[in-house]
């Protein structure tokens, strides 16, 4: 156990801050999509590294750079997106019980797929300022990891204003709260499902081209990477997007602190547990809404 | 319902191989098999020209062509493969064509040890050889002792290889894990006082080699005189390096001691880079010595990097110029991994023993590879009860975009920068 120096206190803060707005993109389609439609997309983890796996192609091959290659990216997930929730999800009996299975099912299918088409030689994308950080003061904050935290911020921001100022929007958290009653309102839920689907799955794109650029990663990343947005998703509150932002920056910064103070082997450890008593004295998590069994 | 599932399936596969028609590199392995599926290493072929009368001598491996080790992987792969074709060329083994059977364990040890098995009692081959790195070579060293097959190994000389009891084990290296890094340190040690650094870090993958190497260093340098500020072992699955970086940072030692394989020497580098740490001097035990992969990774941050290493491409001794022609013209012109030229010194050493006694008998084998001296690309090999060999290792270091020998003295080629640039 090493007590940090104030310097290294703060340097460490900041990293932790920079990769917690990260994983809050990589967070928010999932908890959207539970939100809306009680769907639990276990091939998140699947699709931010399919994500990855495309801004490293259009690296590689086009020199696309990988910021600007999710204007590519988003577009074709969430038409993936969409046509996964209306020719798969929706029609699945009883999906609050089941989705659980046939996304993992296609979590598996899709880590497969990529072992086969991209191998499982571990990848990174390489832009030119991927070595460079940026001084305030003494600190450091690598250039990759501000703009990933930049760029996620943007995407949540955009997203919090899709929910709360258009007529969509609204559409959307009405079918959050009472599905039958939005029905009943003239709103077309089944519309609003595949929208929102396609949403969350086109947010995974610009995770993973985040991810891409600041972590190593190849097809079997993904369990690793579901394990981490579900734990942010359960910690902030399921279906809440200001939670899980708030969730993935305490992630963030406990992994980074972790490594500091202990060693990196304890960083999952004790977010671990400060997720088990976060659910022990608030078992919603810390932004989410008791959910009742509507009859 | 059924079949719109399938359907989609199909329709999901299908994009995903439209988006990527670009595609990964041609130049790569074929695809990861499950253990179940046939070798995803096609078998080496008997020469066409001639049918021999006897069946071929197969000889097993399982490489981590895949997945954390794949890039010293593929090199071991090509240096079996390079030795199976010059072997053949010349007339065979005892008269019988040589075959490959290698399976790709994607560096995973249960893996490994499942294809071990299988090529023995399955494929019943008529002798093994090892994988890449002590990690895949202790459990699988095990299932070839359990079936009395001698185990000549390219890349696995932790302590814990040789610890076991067990004498069926040659590391086809100069000298084993604990002593690799034996030159580095003196190297070091021998610096003017002015400019020998004081301290040093040790930041080290949780890897038997690698932990193996970094400790041997570690204790040289103590008792050299130099304190050690900072020792971290992190998981060998470790992406992010940035908090540990910033801790070595802030303590900003004059030395790094990096134990890594290839994907975390560039990942603590670039990290380094990112954290703004510049140490006077730098080295890794594995990665600096992939002399085409390390320079794809990190350009001139390479520079004035030095690692420990088995074999150099120029060296003159006995058998190495062959080595280096037939390679290239095999392969082609990149440089040549140290990892191939390892690999192919097993075959060396199969081959010496095999025809010293003039059998395929296991048993015979072993005592043979016990009492021999072999002629490799590495030098005269010979090995001790366990089977650690008894020479010496080199110390190189980037220069120039290139792996340069800077010692000791018998292999030297050029002198030592010192302390080396930034990164």
């Amino acid at each position: 156990m090493t007590i940090p120096s104030f310097h290294l206190f703060v340097q460490t803060l900041i990293l932790g801050v920079l990769v917690g707005g990260v994983y809050a993109l990589m967070a928010s389609g999932l908890t959207l999509i539970f939100g809306v439609m009680r769907v639990i997309n276990v091939a998140h983890g699947a699709f931010l590294i399919l994500g990855a796996y495309l801004t490293y192609e259009l690296f590689q091959n086009f020199q696309i750079d990988p910021i600007a290659s999710i204007l590519i990216t988003m577009p074709v997930f969430f038409v993936v997106g969409w046509i996964l929730q209306r020719y798969m999800l929706s029609r699945i009996a009883n999906p609050e019980k089941t989705s659980v299975l046939v996304t993992f099912s296609l979590a598996l299918v899709m880590e497969g797929l990529m072992g086969i088409i991209f191998q499982t030689t571990a990848r990174s994308v390489t832009p030119s300022y991927t070595s460079e950080a940026l001084m305030i003061a003494t600190y450091r904050f690598p250039v990759t990891r501000l703009i990933g935290f930049g760029v996620a911020l943007l995407i949540i921001l955009l997203l919090y204003l899709i929910l709360q100022y258009t007529n969509l929007g609204r559409a959307i958290r009405a079918t959050t709260q009472d599905a039958r009653a939005a029905q009943l309102m003239g709103i077309n839920t089944s519309m609003i499902s595949a929208f929102t689907f396609a949403l969350g799955v086109s947010t995974a794109a610009a995770g993973g081209s985040l991810l891409s650029i600041i972590y190593s990663f190849n097809p079997s990343s993904q369990a690793d990477w579901i394990g981490r947005t579900l734990s942010i998703i359960v910690l902030g509150g399921m279906g809440s997007i200001p939670g899980a932002l708030i969730a993935a920056l305490i992630l963030g910064v406990m992994e980074q602190m972790t490594a500091i103070v202990i060693t990196l082997y304890w960083s999952p450890i004790v977010f671990y547990f400060f997720l088990f008593f976060t659910l022990i004295i608030r078992p919603q998590g810390l932004m989410g809404e008791i959910i009742r069994e509507k009859g | 319902m059924k079949s719109k599932i399938l359907k989609l399936m199909i329709s999901i596969a299908i994009f995903s191989l439209l988006i990527t028609a670009c595609g990964a590199p041609a130049t790569e392995a074929p695809v990861v098999a499950p253990a179940t599926e046939a070798p995803a290493v096609a078998t080496e072929a008997p020469a066409a020209t001639e049918a021999p009368a006897e069946a071929p001598i197969l000889i097993g491996a399982s490489l981590p062509l895949t997945g954390d080790f794949s890039d010293p992987g593929t090199a071991a792969d090509k240096g079996y493969k390079l030795w199976a074709d010059v072997v053949n060329k010349s007339g065979g083994l005892l008269g019988r064509q040589v075959e490959l059977v290698i399976y790709d364990n994607a560096s995973n040890p249960d893996t490994a040890v499942a294809d071990y098995e299988r090529l023995i009692t399955e494929d019943k081959v008529d002798l093994v050889v090892g994988p890449f790195s002590s990690k895949l070579v202790i459990p699988t060293s095990e299932v070839a002792a359990k079936y009395g097959y001698a185990f000549p190994e390219p890349a696995g000389g932790a302590e814990h290889v040789f610890d076991r009891g067990l004498t069926n084990i040659f590391f086809a290296q100069p000298a084993p894990s604990s002593e690799q890094s034996i030159p580095f340190a003196e190297f070091i040690l021998s610096l003017p006082e002015d400019s020998r650094p004081k301290t040093f870090a040790v930041i080290t993958g949780d890897d038997p080699f690698s932990i193996s190497v970094v400790e041997s260093t570690e204790k040289l340098l103590v008792e050299g005189g130099m304190t050690m500020v900072l020792k971290e072992v992190y998981p060998a699955d470790t992406k992010d390096f940035s908090s540990l970086a910033a801790k070595v940072a802030d303590l900003d030692p004059d030395l790094i001691v990096g134990g890594t394989q290839f994907e975390d020497s560039v990942g603590q580098i670039k990290a380094y880079q990112q954290a703004g740490y510049q140490p006077r001097g730098a080295m890794f035990t594995t990665g600096p010595s992939l002399p085409k992969e390390f320079d794809e990774a990190l350009g001139i941050a390479t520079e004035g990097i030095f690692a420990p290493i088995s074999w150099f491409e120029e060296s003159t001794i006995e058998t190495n110029p062959e080595f280096v022609q037939a390679y290239h013209a095999m392969y082609g012109a990149d440089p040549i991994a140290e990892d191939s030229a390892n690999s192919f010194t097993v075959g060396q050493i199969v081959q010496q023993a095999v025809e010293n006694i003039q059998s395929l008998d296991n048993a015979l084998l072993i005592e043979e590879m016990h009492k021999a001296t072999f002629t490799t690309v590495v030098g005269p090999l010979s090995f001790d009860e366990v089977g650690r060999p008894k020479g010496s290792f080199m110390v190189l270091q980037w220069q120039g975009g290139k792996i340069v020998i800077v010692g000791p003295d018998f292999a030297k080629q050029a002198d030592a920068i010192w302390p080396k640039p930034n990164w």
